[in-house]
């Protein structure tokens, strides 16, 4: 593993300093479950320096604002997330999500900030190729095996998927998120936050963060009146894994009748996938025992599996099938 | 540089073949017609360039062309990017093919009749008549071939990954790079390009 150097900065405009002053060599630490993987497997995109926002004592919260909102600070642990009796009770959908999310003692250390601007676990990556995130120019992915890790919807130079949860059970709630930035506060949507690979710094990323930006807070509005949702998970294993494929849905119901809806499928392209034809195919039906198979009929028309993962559009769709059957009987 | 077999279109093996067997006597079977194209110009090369002209144009008509050739190709413009074509099809059949492509335009186009030779001779044409530098220039090509030609010119191999078994079998000979389609090529330039401003800082 590569000499690194830890700072310890008290304030979140410390921390951000410490960043501008060292470039892309320089990365926010908190949970480390993603971090110091990278620093083991060698990876060269892994920071040299590293700024642990823990010692920062109003990262880790998770608070009702005045508007109704619920704020959650950025270092804040799954697990506390999972056992929040205020989010249990107002956003159970995103609860049952992070219970998900690897395992309980992985919970324990990661953060909702780590989560989701987690690098890609693409098994090439983590084996030390040299592809497009580790200093080569060349997706191994893309021509080997890419059944679990990799994208059936096309992809921008990395085939990998974006692996987190968290993003893909935030997005039906229209979450945002605060960046601290040396030129103030930013807010973002969490669907701008990770809208798929891109440029940044001259480096592939799948969120919008700058080498010289922290997270600090995601943002729930109140949950819209008369909403149902689920979230499932298609996994090899019943704990730790990451999604074949996964499915956030939320409806907005009145007396049976669809009136808003958010379809969001996770691993199975390099960011949260939002299915706005699903969405716009499910506005003003009625909840029926055969919604799920017309919504399926549409869904996903834009698929480009590679050579061994079309499976997982199929299992994307058999999400959507079940999550519409399970929102139906949930009234 | 782009040929158009394999890197701007996807070309049926047949034609080639055939033109193949009639000049060996020996027929010869592939899925690929990039594969089928390279197996023609290394016997074309022992034969004193003895084509049919009629089954080369044959192949271009019958190609399809990839749905990202023209937009990548605008992009690159947009970018200040040099684009030729160099290919070892004739003339006849490189400016039908092109008449079938988007009017995109073409900063050079060298084939085997302007270049006087196939394989590496229109990209060292290409090289010679634009003064391009070889380190500075990507020829994107998708057969072990093709990778050999652009090594002994020294210009950088990016390889066309359009079989995955094929590409992972290439991906061992050190290409320069690999991409899954054109559209992609614009981000390709863009990170070497900032991979080589970082080094220089």
């Amino acid at each position: 593993m590569k000499k690194i150097s830890i700072y310890r900065p008290k304030t979140v405009d410390e921390a951000v300093q410490i960043l501008s002053s060292h470039g892309t060599e320089a990365g926010v630490y908190a949970g480390g479950t993603d971090l110091l993987i990278r620093l083991k497997n060698r990876l060269t995109q892994a920071p040299s320096y590293l700024v642990d926002i823990k010692t920062i004592d109003n990262l880790r919260y998770i608070k009702e604002d005045a508007q109704g909102r619920v704020q959650i600070g950025a270092a804040t642990k799954l697990s506390e997330i999972a056992d929040s009796e205020l989010l249990k009770q107002r956003y159970p959908m995103l609860v049952q999500a992070i219970h998900m999310i690897s395992s309980p003692e992985l919970r324990n250390a990661s953060t909702i900030g780590g989560d989701l601007l987690q690098e890609v676990w693409c098994q090439y990556l983590r084996g030390g190729y040299s592809c497009w995130r580790n200093g080569g120019h060349l997706c191994y992915g893309a021509i080997g095996d890419n059944s679990y890790y990799h994208s059936a919807m096309g992809g921008r130079l990395c085939y990998a998927v974006y692996p987190g949860d968290a993003a893909v059970a935030l997005i039906p709630f229209d979450a945002s998120v605060k960046l601290a930035t040396s030129a103030g506060t930013k807010e973002l949507t969490v669907e701008q936050l990770v809208p798929g690979d891109l440029l940044v710094d001259g480096r592939i990323q799948s969120h919008v963060v700058r080498f010289n930006e922290i997270l600090t807070e995601v943002i729930l509005p109140q949950p819209k009146p008369n909403l149902r949702a689920s979230f499932e998970k298609l996994r090899p294993r019943g704990v730790w894994d990451f999604a074949m494929a996964s499915l956030a849905l939320s409806l907005q119901v009145r007396d049976n009748a669809i009136e808003d809806s958010r379809v969001v499928f996770g691993g199975i392209a390099g960011k949260p996938v939002r299915e706005h034809a699903v969405e716009n195919f499910l506005r003003g039906k009625t909840l029926s025992a055969d919604l799920g198979d017309r919504a399926v009929a549409i869904a996903l028309a834009n698929a480009a599996p590679l050579k061994y993962n079309s499976t997982k559009i199929d299992m994307a769709k058999g999400l959507l099938a079940s999550g519409l059957v399970r929102l139906n009987g949930n009234n | 540089m782009f040929d158009p077999v394999g890197c701007l279109a996807e070309f049926s093996p047949e034609p080639f073949l055939e033109i193949a067997a009639r000049l060996s006597g020996k027929k010869q079977t592939s899925k690929s017609g990039s594969r089928a194209y390279w197996h023609l110009l290394n016997l074309m090369e022992t034969s004193g360039y003895k084509t049919i002209e009629s089954l080369e144009l044959k192949a271009v008509d019958s190609a399809t062309i990839y749905d990202d050739v023209a937009p990548a190709l605008f992009e690159l413009k947009a970018m200040g990017i040099k684009r030729f074509i160099v290919s070892s099809l004739s003339e006849t059949a490189v400016t039908r093919f092109l008449a079938r492509c988007a009017p995109v335009g073409f900063d050079g186009i060298w084939n085997r009749d302007n270049a006087g030779g196939i394989k590496a001779l229109p990209l060292a044409r290409a090289l010679q008549g634009a003064s391009l530098r070889p380190n500075r220039t990507m020829f994107l090509t998708d057969t072990a071939e093709g990778l050999k030609v652009a090594e002994s010119v020294g210009v950088n191999a990016v390889l066309m990954m359009n079989d995955p078994d094929e590409s992972r079998r290439l991906a061992t000979r050190n290409p320069a790079g690999g991409i899954v389609s054109l559209h992609e090529l614009a981000d390709f330039i863009r990170i070497v390009r900032a991979e080589r401003g970082a080094r220089q800082a």
